[in-house]
């Protein structure tokens, strides 16, 4: 056993932890300082708010915060809703509950561009659902479901394509959290006589709620960082804010606006998390 | 004994270098510099030409950066290794401006009748500097079954001739006919965002209504543009705003027509050559407007072996070895001869119709300009006005003329004037 000298015991921690610093400083650190100088920072090489200032004057951003919002919340609510509902039909362990476990979980294995490369197959105008719907005779000539000056439909198809891909993620958390309640306050409640609704919302819901917050948070984080899905199905006709990232930087050559938008990304997570936790913090955190 | 052996072995090896170094012809190019290509350049094409002269020619691909400070170097100081140079039009164009080159004004090459714009570009104020060798462009492919709904007084021939009758006015006219005939937009662009719409709008469309890419920029002229492209959108695939090559809607019949680089649509061709037709794009009000990326082959200033390196020039530019070049890299030819010998097959359709567009009596050539890092942001300038006024429905002239102070500060900054 090796033994350390009182005066030992006091730099041997900081030398366990500083690989991990050296790791973190270079491939973190160093990176989010260049970075932040680029956000602060003009061509000119001047310290300022210009980056910022040449953002806000432009009305792709304003569009790109809007739509990446508006996603935001469309998506979310109806996934966790959808989430629970599926948690709760499985929960109930039916016979062949397994099976549609593993049906829901499918789209988890799934990239967003694979994903959305399904939907385009499915929704464009040569795409499965007009070839059924038009061998059914319902319709004639194709629907054109995305494309030039078709914004709302093609907001719709990509919430319904994201809904698909992203709530099983929500789903498991839900389901997790679900399989951990203990039968023997439902029983308790059956001794009360508690209906199903109270059960629900006096037993299941409390006690899921601080699975429901990771999930929400881990949700909403994503939502902002939706782009695969709305890059393939709508291209730039629906700016989004993670989009214009990528925009700057790989077709611009704009790496000041890049990083200011990835900035501003970043803060508005911030700020979303601080307010989940703050105001979803739960009273029951016992299970 | 052995160091009597050692002496003579140097000298002979040094001499044998010198010879060696005597005889090789330097030809240093910026294009083929792939691997894929540089074993073609070197294994096929300079073969041809070292078994048929004698003359040993070495390929030396390096970047435009890197040719430029050489050859400057050499130049200055007088020791000018290079017999030959091959470089896109903007950089020989740099070169020449800088002294580096020979006019070629009175090289001939008989039996060969360049194409005409092609060979206008290679003359810079008044001094020819480089024979045109390859070409790349962007192109229409029409299917075929398209041809049967043409507006009236409008034929094939029309078409595929570039005459009069093919302007912009016609497109609209058969988009709508297509439209009617198979009730949905049957004509399609590649704007997604890799897509090279704005090649169309800036390097075809523009110079087609104002005569420049963006020097007429918010011009009376530019405004029918913009007017033009409102009445055209019903008639545009919706799917389009997705699409960054043509070829596979071209191959899935989504769309009937459709413009984008030759590259991209070249699958659809190679898959079923006897479905499309490429054709050369329709005019406007000042002509046919049409982005060539030409190669040339230029003399450096106190080149060694000149003779060797005009005969270089002869071999390349010869029909038979531009067809070589276009089955394996490609490059388009730059004469009309080499039309006539492309085999039978997909690359014959596709070079029938990239000759046709460049040799079309109105068109209106332009080159890509050379913004460097800022290429982006004048592409984008072209595409946001586009999504601005046309699927927006913002106020052309307003519209246009900020985007107009935009590229105007834009080509400032990089130091280039207004094309």
């Amino acid at each position: 056993m090796i033994s350390f000298t009182r005066r030992e015991k006091n730099w041997v921690p900081y030398l366990l932890f500083l690989p991990v610093l050296i790791y973190l400083s270079g491939f973190i650190g160093y990176p989010l300082v260049k970075t932040l100088q680029l956000i602060f920072s003009s061509e000119e090489g001047k310290l300022g708010l210009e980056n910022f200032i040449t953002l806000t004057r432009d009305s792709t951003f304003w569009k790109a915060l809007k739509n990446t919002l508006l996603f935001l919340i469309t998506i979310v609510p109806l996934q966790v809703i959808l989430a629970f509902l599926l948690a709760l039909f499985v929960n109930s362990r039916f016979k062949g509950y397994m099976t549609v476990l593993y049906i829901i979980s499918i789209p988890l294995a799934l990239s967003d561009v694979s994903a959305a490369l399904m939907s385009y197959n499915i929704f464009t105008s040569h795409g499965f659902l007009n070839k059924f719907l038009m061998s059914l005779g319902i319709i004639e000539t194709p629907i054109y479901f995305f494309g030039l000056g078709l914004r709302s439909r093609a907001f719709w198809v990509i919430v319904l394509t994201e809904l698909w891909r992203a709530t099983p993620l929500v789903f498991v958390i839900l389901l997790a959290s679900l399989q951990m309640i203990s039968k023997d306050y439902f029983e308790a409640a059956d001794v009360f006589g508690f209906s199903s609704w109270q059960k629900f919302f006096y037993i299941t819901l409390p006690l899921t709620m601080p699975s429901l917050q990771s999930a929400l948070l881990i949700r909403t984080l994503f939502a902002f960082q939706i782009f695969g899905v709305v890059w393939l199905l709508s291209g730039r006709d629906i700016p989004i804010l993670a989009g214009e990232v990528y925009y700057q930087q790989a077709e611009l050559n704009n790496f000041r606006l890049a990083a200011t938008y990835g900035f501003i990304i970043a803060l508005i997570c911030i700020i979303i998390s601080w307010v989940y936790i703050t105001f979803l913090k739960t009273k029951h955190l016992e299970i | 004994m052995l160091k009597k052996f050692i002496v003579i072995l140097v000298l002979g090896l040094l001499l044998s270098s010198a010879t060696y170094a005597g005889e090789a012809l330097n030809f240093t190019s910026t294009q083929m510099v792939p691997a894929a290509e540089q074993t073609f350049a070197k294994g096929v094409l300079l073969k041809g030409f070292t078994d048929e002269s004698g003359v040993t020619a070495e390929f030396i691909p390096m970047e435009y950066h890197e040719l430029f400070t050489r050859l400057s170097a050499e130049v200055e100081a007088k020791k000018v290794t290079i017999s030959l140079v091959c470089d896109l039009h903007g950089g020989l164009d740099l070169m020449s401006a800088k002294g580096l080159f020979d006019d070629l004004t009175g090289i001939t090459l008989p039996n060969r009748t360049f194409i005409k714009a092609l060979e206008d570009y290679s003359v810079i104020a008044g001094k020819k500097v480089y024979v045109p060798w390859m070409q790349a462009t962007y192109v229409m492919v029409v299917n075929k079954k398209a041809f049967d709904y043409l507006p009236a007084g409008l034929t094939v021939e029309d078409i595929t001739g570039a005459s009069e009758k093919w302007s912009y006015d016609a497109l609209l006219s058969w988009s709508k006919n297509l439209n009617d005939a198979f009730k949905g937009p049957k004509l399609g662009f590649p704007m997604g965002p890799k897509g090279l719409w704005h090649r169309f709008l800036h390097g075809y469309i523009y110079p087609s209504y104002t005569g420049y890419q963006a020097a007429k920029f918010d011009s009376i002229y530019a405004l029918a543009l913009w007017k033009y492209l409102g009445d055209l959108l019903p008639y545009m695939h919706p799917s389009s705003s997705v699409w960054e090559a043509m070829d596979e809607p071209l191959l899935k019949e989504e769309i009937l027509i459709a413009w984008d680089h030759t590259a991209r649509v070249k699958n659809a061709v190679v898959e079923k050559p006897g479905d499309f037709a490429i054709v050369p794009v329709p005019r406007g009000p000042k002509g046919r407007g049409y982005i060539t990326v030409a190669v040339g082959l230029s003399i450096p200033v106190g080149a060694p072996q000149k003779d060797d390196a005009i005969k270089l020039i002869d071999y390349l530019t010869r029909p038979e070895v531009q067809v070589k070049i276009l089955e394996n890299v490609g490059f388009f030819p730059t004469t009309k001869e080499a039309g006539g010998v492309i085999p039978e097959g997909p690359l014959n359709v596709l070079a029938t119709g990239v000759l046709a567009q460049s040799g079309a009596a109105d068109s209106v050539m332009v080159l890509i300009p050379s913004l460097g890092a800022k290429g982006g942001e004048f592409g984008a300038t072209y595409r946001d006005t586009f999504t601005k006024i046309v699927i927006e429905g913002a106020d052309i002239g307003a519209t246009v003329t900020e985007a107009a102070e935009k590229l105007k500060k834009l080509f400032d900054e990089v130091g280039v004037s207004l094309l």
